[in-house]
């Protein structure tokens, strides 16, 4: 386990009065996209903080590829786009990645070779003699990204990486995560864009006043909890008697039942069986909660 | 990684600075002017005088062309100095950086290292060029210019390391205001230490020896500007006196080995303070 790119354990942090982290557990796998979900203050930019080396923790573990975060090696190979990336804006693009890359130890040559492969990849091609002070907000953001994944990075960490871009470019970050995770390539990625996080993330994590309420596979925990709303010609004693032997009747009105289904999706067989019982069907409706349900679920039933 | 990244950058930004550049035009012109002021007042002096009081002349302003660019040395090095951590964090420039495998104390050793350098170039530069001038009109030659200008990038290093541990503690505005009052300070306990000396008076002399101790720049200051009397300059001066020959704005003793010692270890005190507090500051 020690080569995980990212672990902590019962990381905490206190700044004065205020308690940021309340014993964080976070594991990010080699290869994974995972995203680290909460409300603002939860606690997510500090744990990012902390990884770095920005924030010193108050207590618990926090390591990097098997390194304490302390030691400044173990950020190595972590590329890092802050969430409001700033930068001597007297450099153009090109020499701002040129630095970057020396400090990340990239080779002359190599650097020189992947300046203008990078700058492609974000969607700046031809832009890397242009001073950074002329830059759109996307455009910053862009340059950001391409300063993270610079460097062949094995982690990378994103902080709220698409704020400040328009729909297409929220795309072409996210086919930039999916093929950093096709290159074995570890995200951590920052965001409250639900949406986003869904289309994207293998895992996530819900944070909540500085702990992690909710961690797993993002299709197990979207999937769990299936509902499937049931339209009938009528509901009454057997059709419900029947539904229940499927799963938890939810809601009940005159011509529709809501049922939490358990196991594998049964609306096949729930068709089959009300068809049989002589039942007018109109309606089988899967309903998929969303990340922002359970999110929101979670995070409001911890702070009630 | 490659040695000196920051180093290189840090220079880089101070050059690049529009303030710097129009710092560099302003030295230039003060060099001019002073070359035809110097020239104007020297010839006639010439014309009108004896040779002695001629060579008077020369000395005076020679000491106070160079009283000026030490004022421009001590404003760079603070300028440089008073936002050179600062600034960097509440910008948000510093995050992305660090973030890289890098140590904070080698991040403020190669940015300090980089203002000291051009701080370095800077004194030198002009200090060479006004005696130059100097040399040219008036065949003025200091006792020890090397040693001279050697004192006052000391005094360059002194400030600069005084702001740059501000600069770990406080906003730059804060420190700006700081190190600006403690450079006057510094200034003003000179004055006080000469009229101490004149009057022989104990308590003014001590307030500015320990003035000194705080802040030795002002100290550093008149031990240059023993070195950059000329020896006519330096013989003259000592048949008006015993102290005070220079004036409450020059030297009358060359710098003690213990002022010296004392400007380096403080260097290398404070940055060693300033390294410490920002390796354990949140960012």
């Amino acid at each position: 386990m020690a080569e995980l790119p990212v672990h902590t354990a019962g990381l905490r942090k206190v700044y004065g009065s205020h308690t940021a982290l309340e014993g964080l557990d976070l594991e990010v796998r080699p290869g994974e996209v995972v995203g680290l979900l909460g409300a603002n203050g939860a606690g997510k930019t500090t744990t990012v903080k902390i990884l770095l080396g920005l924030v010193a923790a108050t207590a618990g573990e926090a390591s990097l590829f098997g390194r304490r975060v302390t030691d400044p090696q173990a950020r190595r190979q972590v590329g890092y786009l802050p969430e409001h990336f700033r930068f001597p804006d007297w450099l153009t693009g090109a020499e701002l990645l040129d630095y970057h890359g020396r400090l990340a130890g990239v080779p002359t040559a190599e650097r020189r070779r992947r300046i203008p492969e990078v700058l492609e990849r974000v969607g700046l091609a031809g832009r890397g003699n242009q001073r950074l002070r002329g830059y759109s907000k996307g455009m910053t953001q862009r340059v950001g990204l391409a300063q993270a994944v610079f460097a062949h990075p094995r982690l990378v960490l994103l902080d709220e990486p698409t704020s400040a871009l328009d729909p297409i470019g929220r795309r072409e970050v996210r086919d930039l995560i999916r093929d950093l995770r096709e290159e074995g390539v570890a995200v951590l990625l920052n965001s409250h864009l639900l949406g986003e996080v869904e289309l994207v993330c293998d895992r996530v994590a819900i944070v909540d006043h500085g702990r992690v309420v909710r961690a797993g596979r993002l299709d197990a925990m979207v999937g769990a909890g299936t509902q499937i709303r049931v339209g009938l010609d009528r509901v009454d004693e057997r059709a419900l008697a029947l539904l229940g032997g499927f799963g938890e009747v939810v809601a009940v009105d005159a011509t529709t039942v809501v049922l939490a289904a358990e196991g594998p999706d049964p609306a096949a067989a729930i068709a089959a069986d009300l068809v049989r019982a002589g039942y007018g069907l109109q309606a089988l409706i899967p309903v998929h909660r969303s990340l922002e349900d359970i999110f929101v679920g979670l995070v409001s039933e911890s702070s009630g | 990684m490659s040695a000196l990244t920051i180093t290189r950058l840090s220079v880089k930004e101070a050059v690049s600075r529009r303030l710097l550049l129009a710092g560099a035009l302003l030295s230039l012109a003060f060099l001019v002017l002073f070359a035809l002021g110097f020239n104007a007042l020297y010839s006639r002096a010439a014309s009108e005088a004896g040779q002695t009081e001629t060579a008077q002349v020369g000395g005076i302003m020679t000491m106070l062309g160079v009283y000026i660019v030490q004022f421009l040395v001590a404003f760079l090095a603070l300028f440089l100095a008073t936002g050179a951590v600062s600034s960097e964090i509440d910008s948000g420039t510093l995050h992305a950086i660090l973030a890289r495998p890098l140590s904070r104390r080698s991040w403020l050793g190669q940015r300090w290292l980089a203002f000291a350098g051009t701080i370095a170039v800077y004194a030198m530069l002009m200090a060479g060029l006004l005696l130059g001038i100097a040399q040219v009109i008036a065949g003025y030659g200091a006792v020890a210019p090397w040693r001279a200008m050697g004192l006052l990038v000391l005094e360059g290093m002194v400030l600069l390391s005084l702001g740059f541990l501000g600069s770990t503690l406080w906003s730059t505005l804060a420190n700006g205001a700081v190190v600006f009052s403690l450079f006057g300070m510094a200034w003003l306990a000179g004055i006080i230490e000469f009229a101490g000396e004149m009057v022989g008076n104990d308590l003014m002399r001590n307030i500015g020896i320990a003035v000194s101790l705080l802040v030795p720049s002002d100290a550093l200051w008149r031990g240059a500007a023993y070195y950059l009397q000329s020896p006519a300059f330096l013989a003259a001066s000592s048949a008006v006196g015993d102290a005070g020959g220079a004036g409450p704005f020059g030297g009358s003793a060359p710098p003690s080995a213990a002022l010296i010692g004392w400007s380096i270890a403080y260097v290398v005190l404070l940055l060693a303070m300033a390294a410490r507090r920002f390796g354990r500051r949140d960012l």
